[in-house]
């Protein structure tokens, strides 16, 4: 694995609204005769309009992941990558050895139910992590309320790692691996326990006890 | 007349009785036939027995690329180190350890088979680069010595005992020699676990170390017990253990007494390298000069005889080798290679196209790749790409898919 710390940075953050985002895999491109009106409408654009830059972490092959790839650069820190995506692989991997042991120890009955897909673990786990409803802070009067408040896709998705991210690094025993962590804490939250799912539900209480104010969001 | 022949029958027609453990999913997979001879891998308590069954069937040619199990009680008891750790990891996941039979393993299980113990022992060293299987390659053979019924002397790791030495204590024998409690009395145990029948059975001569002496007709055991007992002269002990069992190996050729030595040596190239140990006065240590290298070298000569000596080369754990070095030459340095030779050289590379075959089929079959894409053709592909057939790179990249 070459470590190329001068990687040539073509992507700027900031691009007009109407470039479009690239579409790397090699199932991008369908025959015309597949699609529907709207979806020839879209590639029709696509031919005229812009393209952003991809980003280097991004690849053509089936296995990248878009959400692995977020969940990486949530957890980088100073910029090193190498080290970010080395923790996320090890974490898989020991999420995958602890189902596939208790995959082979248990009798046959048993082992349908056992999910051994480190993938579909971390993607049920995000899901099970995600509030549904948020709090937000708004002044009326000089006093500031707690409003409960409808949250975006996104802000749910990055409320979800960031949560099991800050839990992994505060609330756990100072000389366990990061990889150790987050995979106990990945299994956990797949089964509905552990203390993301639990900081969940409190927003939940909270936003439930201060559905009086609710009224006082504009938007 | 009759009689005659039935006597001559039994041993066979009892051998055919023994249960063949067929694994579920053969179909499937290369998985090797389990000949689980259960009457003979029970037996091999008793001391000096090598089942004829076991040495026919062992495993031939048509066999690579096939995997097959390691009993549990044999890898509990031969290998307690030894074993790669990701190896270690695998079986504890897999809750079985299988190895892949390979060319070279079969070269020097054929070599093992055809060699002349009355004659001083073969050298052989498996090389090749770096995670293509050489000490996977060594303990296969080893265990085919174990099976056989041989003497086992298995150093895991050479580097591990010429760097992070805790405890260098200046020899209580030789004045200018460095001992090392802790590796030694570590070593002293697993060889008690891995030749436990031996230990009883193989009576000393006349041993003299400095301060204990023990008595001519003196089981093995006690010598171990006291050096395992005693941290402070356990490396002299390691040496006396080395030394009886290089007098002893070729004595009796027949009855209770005899045995076959096997040294087995992995990263042969630390006791010819440089070491990261320094004296008290913060001049670097040569491995000369500590006990246990020294006693291993001592071993690795061919002036004894009934036995065979099995090293591997590594890169990996070494000091001060460059990371494109793996040819004997290159690691062993001059005086390495003058030192050991004449010696067999056994080449191990990267997986062919059937061994890869074997192992996505291995992996697929213990549900080890669980990516939909990795289960595809272009997955595979890009396994091959990725790997380069590298078994240990393999291994690496199908962890996490």
């Amino acid at each position: 694995m070459c470590v190329s710390l001068s990687l040539c940075l073509v992507r700027w953050s900031r691009y007009n609204p109407y470039y479009l985002d690239p579409d790397p895999s090699k199932d991008a491109r369908v025959p015309e005769s597949e699609l529907s009106p709207e979806e020839k409408e879209l590639q029709e654009l696509k031919t005229v309009s812009p393209i952003k830059a991809a980003l280097s972490s991004d690849t053509s092959s089936a296995f990248n992941d878009p959400l692995i790839s977020k969940f990486i650069n949530m957890m980088m820190q100073d910029g090193n990558k190498i080290l970010a995506r080395g923790i996320m692989t090890q974490t898989l991997e020991t999420i995958k050895r602890k189902q596939v042991e208790k995959y082979h120890k248990s009798p046959a009955a048993k082992r349908e139910e056992i999910e051994c897909n480190p993938y579909t673990v971390f993607h049920q786990a995000l899901e099970n992590c995600k509030p549904i409803i948020g709090l937000a802070s708004v002044q009326k009067g000089g006093k500031s309320y707690q409003v409960p408040v409808p949250l975006t896709d996104n802000r749910r998705r990055f409320l979800a790692m960031k949560w099991l991210i800050t839990e992994c690094r505060d609330n756990k025993h100072r000389r366990t691996h990061m990889y150790e962590k987050l995979s106990q804490e990945l299994l956990a939250a797949f089964a509905n326990e552990g203390n993301v799912v639990k900081r969940k539900h409190d927003l939940h209480k909270m936003a439930e006890a201060n559905r009086a104010y609710a009224h006082y969001r504009w938007w | 007349m009759h009689f005659f022949y039935l006597i001559l029958a039994i041993p066979t027609f009892f051998c055919l009785i023994c249960s063949f453990n067929k694994s579920l999913e053969m179909s499937k997979v290369h998985r090797l036939m389990q000949n689980e001879c259960k009457i003979c891998y029970g037996n091999l308590t008793t001391f000096n027995l090598s089942c004829p069954f076991l040495s026919q069937t062992y495993h031939s040619e048509r066999h690579t690329g096939q995997y097959y199990t390691l009993p549990a009680a044999h890898i509990q008891k031969l290998f307690p180190h030894g074993l790669p750790p990701r190896f270690q990891l695998q079986i504890k996941t897999f809750n079985e350890g299988c190895v892949m039979v390979r060319p070279p393993a079969l070269e020097l299980i054929s070599y093992l088979k055809k060699a002349d113990y009355s004659k001083p022992p073969l050298r052989y060293i498996l090389y090749g680069d770096v995670g293509t299987g050489k000490t996977m390659c060594l303990s296969h053979a080893l265990h085919y010595c174990y099976t056989q019924g041989w003497l086992i002397v298995h150093i895991s790791d050479a580097h591990l005992w010429v760097k992070n030495c805790k405890e260098l204590l200046p020899s209580s024998s030789r004045p200018s020699r460095f001992d090392q409690p802790i590796q030694a009395s570590q070593w002293l145990k697993n060889f008690k676990i891995t030749n436990e029948r031996f230990l009883s059975k193989v009576q000393l001569g006349y041993v003299w170390t400095k301060r204990e002496r023990t008595e001519k007709g003196q089981p093995l055991g006690e010598l171990v017990d006291q050096g395992v007992n005693r941290m402070k002269s356990s490396s002299d002990v390691v040496g006396a253990v080395l030394r009886e069992l290089r007098l002893q190996a070729g004595g009796a050729t027949e009855g209770e007494g005899a045995f076959k030595l096997a040294v087995a040596v992995d990263g042969l190239n630390a006791l010819w390298g440089k070491t990261s140990l320094k004296k008290e006065d913060r001049t670097m240590c040569e491995p000369e000069e500590l006990t246990l290298i020294h006693n291993v070298r001592k071993m690795m000569k061919n002036n004894w005889s009934g036995g065979a000596i099995l090293t591997a080369l590594s890169q990996t754990g070494s000091l001060f080798k460059p990371q494109s070095a793996y040819l004997p030459s290159e690691l062993l340095g001059e005086e390495g290679f003058d030192n050991m030779e004449p010696f067999v050289p056994v080449s191990v590379s990267n997986y062919n196209e059937k061994e890869f075959e074997s192992c996505y089929l291995y992996y697929l079959d213990r549900n080890w790749l669980q990516h939909s894409h990795s289960r595809s053709e272009e997955g595979k592909k890009e396994l091959i790409f990725l790997s380069n057939k590298n078994p240990s790179i393999l291994e690496r990249l199908c962890a996490f898919l």
